[in-house]
C-alpha cells in the first residue's frame, strides 16, 4: 500500500467521522432538557413576533429541512446567530480562536518536549534518586484531577505569592507598546499553560520512560553501544527513534483530551477562548454558540487524529512500504 | 605474541544474593587470521565473556580482575571513552545472537553501516556510503538495497548486512555470539560460508561463540570449551576432537562423530549445570564427573599444558584420562 493511498483513506474517515460528529451535534441541542428557544422567545410576546424570531432563526422548518439547512450552512462555515448576543457565531468564535490557540499550542509544546526529555532522563538513569524523584512527580500529577491542582494554583499565585496573573488573557487597561503587550500576554499566559503541562507531561513522561526501557533492552542498542557510538547517540538516535512511532502517536491520541481539557482550564483562568465560550454558552442555553464551538472542537479533534495517523505514517517506515526504495 | 591475549579474566554479575561469578579466571590466545571457538553448555558464561571483551556490561556486570590485551596494548586499563571510541569496532566488531533484532527497524540498512564507520573514521559521507555498498556487494546483498530497512530483509540476509557492519572499520577481531542459531539450517551453512571466506580473505581473527560443535570444526582453528564460567579445556581443534581428555570435554566430543559429520548440538550430560552463585567447591565439575573423589571436591584442577602443541586440560585425573579411559560408555 502506498503512502498517498494510506493518506487518502485516512482523510476519507476522517471525513465519515466530522458528518457523524456533525448530525450528533445537531441532535443534542435539540434533544437537551430545557426549550433552548425560552432564550429568544418571551412567552408574553405576540404569535406574530414569535413566528417571526422562529422565522429568522430557522426554528419553524421541520426538522428534516433544519438539518439539512444546518448542514449547508456548517459547510459555508456559517454557524447562525448567537441567542444571547444576536451575533454571528462565526465572528465570535473568530476572536476566541488565537487566545485558545495560543494557549493550546504553548501547552502542547511544552508539554511535549518536557514530557519526551523527562522520560529520556529518566529511562537512562533508572533506579536514580533523580529517576524515582521525576517518575513519582510525575506520577502524582497524572493521578490527580486537573481542577484541582488548577484550583491549587489559582490559590497560590492568586493569594500566597501574588507574582502571576490568575484571571483573563491580558491586563484591562493592556499596557501601552507592542512589546509590553506581548510580555503581559505571555505573563497571563504562564499560569493557565504552566498548568495543564504539570498535569500532562508526567503521562507522557512515564509513557517515554516505558517504552525508553523496553527500547534499551533491545538487541539493537547492543548492536549501537558495540559500534562505539557515544551514549547520547545511542539514547537518541537508536532508543528514542525507534520509540517515536508510539509516542507520537500517544501524543496526538492525546490532544482531543487536551482539546477537551482546555474547556475546564478556560473556565478555571477566565481565559477568553473558544472553551469559556462553550462553557457560557451551555450554561444560557444557547444552543446556536455551543454548537458552533462544540463543532470548532470536535473539527479540532478530528484533524488532530488525522495528524497523527499521517505523523505515524512517515516516523514508522513500515507503514511507508511500497512508497519508495529500490527493491 | 598474540593479538588478543586474555589472563584470569574475571567478570561476576552483582545480584541480591551474592556474586554470579560469570567469568571465571579465563584464559585464552588469539592469533591474527586464527578462529577460537567457544563451546559449552547454555549459562555457561560464554555471551559473558563475549560482552566482556568489549565491555558491553549490564550496570551489574563489573569485571573483578585480569587483563585484556590486544597487540600488545592493555585494552582494560583504558578509560570508556577511549576504549569506545579506538576499539569498539574500530578493532573489535561483533556479531550478535539475536540476528533477527540485531539492526534498528527504524534505520535503513545502509544508514547503519555508514554510521559504524563515521563514528570512527574522519572521512567524507560519500565515502562511507560508497564503502557500505562494496561491503554489502562482498556478502552478497544487492547493493542497491542500501535504502531499505530491516524489515524488508529476511533473516539471513539481515545477519549478512550485520557481517557487513561487524567488517565496516576494518577490525582486527570479530566476535560472534551464536551469530546463526536464530536462523534455519540452510540458511546458517551459507551465512557461516560467507563468513569464512570473509575472514580467510580478510586474514581476520575471530572468536566463535555457539553451542554446534560442527559450526566449530567446519569454522575455527583452536577450541575452548567452557563449563560453569571457566575453561576445562582448550587446544587445536585437532587435538581436542581427536582426543578429547577433561571428562566434560570428552563428554561433548565423544557425542560427536567426526570433524567432517553433521551437525551436533552439545550433547546434554547426566545432572546439571551448577548455579553460579555458589558454584561446587574444588572442580566445578564434580557433581556429575563419574572419576570424581575427594581431590575433585576440594582442590580446584588448574589449567595445564598436556603433549604439545598447548592442548591444555583442567583435570586432577589427566594422567589417566591420557591414556584413554572411556568414561562415557554406553
Ligand atoms: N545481568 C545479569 N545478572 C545476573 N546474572 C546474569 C546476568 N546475565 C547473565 N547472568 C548469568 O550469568 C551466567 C552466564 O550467562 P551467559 O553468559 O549468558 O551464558 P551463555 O552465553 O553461555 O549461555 C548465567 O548463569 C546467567 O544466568
Ligand atoms: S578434576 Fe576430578 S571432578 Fe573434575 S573433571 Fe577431573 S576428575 Fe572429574
Ligand atoms: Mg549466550
Amino acid at each position: 500500500m502506498g503512502f498517498s493511498r494510506y493518506v487518502l483513506r485516512r482523510l476519507g474517515y476522517a471525513v465519515i467521522v466530522l458528518f457523524v460528529i456533525m448530525t450528533f451535534n445537531f441532535a443534542i441541542f435539540r434533544l437537551m432538557p430545557g426549550d433552548a428557544t425560552k432564550m429568544i422567545i418571551d412567552p408574553m410576546f405576540t404569535p406574530e413576533a414569535i413566528a417571526e424570531l422562529k422565522r429568522q432563526f430557522g426554528l419553524d422548518d421541520p426538522p428534516i429541512v433544519q438539518y439539512l439547512k444546518y448542514v449547508g450552512n456548517l459547510l459555508k462555515f456559517d454557524l447562525g446567530l448567537s441567542f444571547s448576543t444576536r451575533r454571528p457565531v462565526v465572528n465570535e468564535l473568530k476572536e476566541r480562536l488565537p487566545n485558545t490557540a495560543v494557549l493550546f499550542l504553548t501547552s502542547f509544546i511544552f508539554t511535549t518536549i518536557i514530557g519526551i526529555s523527562v522520560g529520556v532522563y529518566t529511562a537512562s538513569k533508572r533506579g536514580t534518586f533523580g529517576d524515582n524523584f521525576v517518575t513519582g512527580a510525575g506520577l502524582f500529577t497524572y493521578a490527580v484531577p486537573t481542577f484541582w491542582i488548577q484550583l491549587l494554583l489559582l490559590m497560590l499565585f492568586g493569594y500566597y505569592i501574588p507574582i502571576l496573573p490568575i484571571h483573563g488573557t491580558m491586563s484591562a487597561p493592556p499596557p501601552d507598546g507592542f512589546l509590553l503587550q506581548a510580555l503581559d500576554r505571555i505573563h497571563h499566559l504562564i499560569l493557565p499553560a504552566g498548568s495543564n503541562v504539570i498535569v500532562a507531561f508526567g503521562s507522557w513522561a512515564l509513557y517515554t520512560r516505558n517504552t525508553m526501557l523496553e527500547a534499551l533492552g533491545q538487541d539493537y542498542i547492543l548492536t549501537a553501544r558495540a559500534k562505539g557510538l557515544p551514549e547520547t547517540t545511542v539514547l537518541r538516535h537508536h532508543a528514542l527513534r525507534s520509540v517515536l512511532p508510539p509516542i507520537i502517536t500517544l501524543i496526538f491520541g492525546a490532544l482531543p483530551g487536551m482539546v477537551s481539557g482546555a474547556v475546564i482550564t478556560e473556565t478555571i483562568f477566565s481565559w477568553h477562548g473558544v472553551g469559556k465560550y462553550l462553557m457560557d454558552a451551555v450554561m444560557q442555553q444557547d444552543y446556536p454558540a455551543a454548537q458552533g464551538a462544540f463543532y470548532l472542537i470536535a473539527l479540532a479533534v478530528v484533524i488532530c487524529n488525522l495528524a497523527a495517523d499521517i505523523v505515524y505514517g512517515i516516523v514508522d517506515p513500515r507503514i511507508r512500504v511500497g512508497e519508495g526504495g529500490a527493491k | 605474541m598474540a593479538l588478543l591475549e586474555v589472563r584470569d579474566l574475571k567478570m561476576y554479575y552483582k545480584t541480591l544474593r551474592g556474586h554470579v561469578k560469570a567469568v571465571d579466571s579465563v584464559s585464552f590466545d588469539i592469533e591474527r587470521g586464527e578462529a577460537l571457538g567457544i563451546a559449552g553448555e547454555s549459562g555457561c558464561g560464554k555471551s559473558s565473556m563475549a560482552n566482556t571483551v568489549l565491555r558491553l556490561l549490564p550496570s551489574n556486570g563489573k569485571i573483578h580482575g585480569g587483563s585484556i590485551t590486544l597487540d600488545g596494548v592493555e585494552i582494560l586499563k583504558l578509560d570508556d571513552e577511549t576504549f569506545r571510541e579506538s576499539i569498539r569496532w574500530k578493532k573489535i566488531s561483533m556479531v550478535f545472537q539475536g540476528a533477527m533484532n540485531a539492526l534498528n527497524p527504524v534505520h535503513r540498512i545502509g544508514d547503519q553501516i555508514v554510521e559504524a564507520i563515521l563514528t570512527h573514521e574522519d572521512i567524507p559521507h560519500a565515502e562511507a556510503v560508497e564503502r557500505t555498498e562494496q561491503l554489502l556487494d562482498m556478502v552478497g546483498i544487492n547493493p542497491k538495497r542500501f535504502k531499505e530497512y530491516p524489515h524488508e530483509f529476511s533473516g539471513g540476509m539481515k545477519q549478512r548486512v550485520v557481517i557487513a557492519m561487524a567488517l565496516a572499520c576494518n577490525p582486527d577481531v570479530i566476535v560472534a555470539d551464536e551469530p546463526t542459531t536464530a536462523l534455519d539450517v540452510m540458511v546458517q551453512s551459507q551465512v557461516l560460508k560467507a563468513m569464512e571466506d570473509l575472514r580467510k580473505r580478510l586474514d581476520l581473527s575471530m572468536m566463535l561463540i555457539t553451542h554446534d560443535l560442527s559450526v566449530i570444526a567446519q569454522t575455527c582453528d583452536k577450541i575452548a570449551i567452557m563449563y560453569a564460567g571457566k575453561i576445562v579445556e582448550y587446544g587445536s581443534v585437532i587435538d581436542v576432537y581427536e582426543n578429547p581428555t577433561h571428562p566434560y570435554g570428552m563428554g561433548l566430543v565423544k557425542a560427536f562423530p567426526n570433524i567432517k559429520a553433521e551437525r551436533t548440538r552439545v550433547r546434554s550430560l547426566p545432572g546439571f549445570p551448577p548455579n553460579l552463585l555458589a558454584p561446587p567447591e574444588g572442580c566445578r565439575f564434580h557433581p556429575r564427573c563419574p572419576l570424581a573423589d575427594r581431590t575433585c571436591m576440594e582442590e580446584e584442577p588448574r589449567l595445564i599444558e598436556i603433549g604439545s602443541n598447548s592442548h591444555k586440560v583442567a583435570c586432577h585425573k589427566v594422567d589417566m584420562l591420557e591414556r584413554g579411559v572411556d568414561i562415557w560408555e554406553q
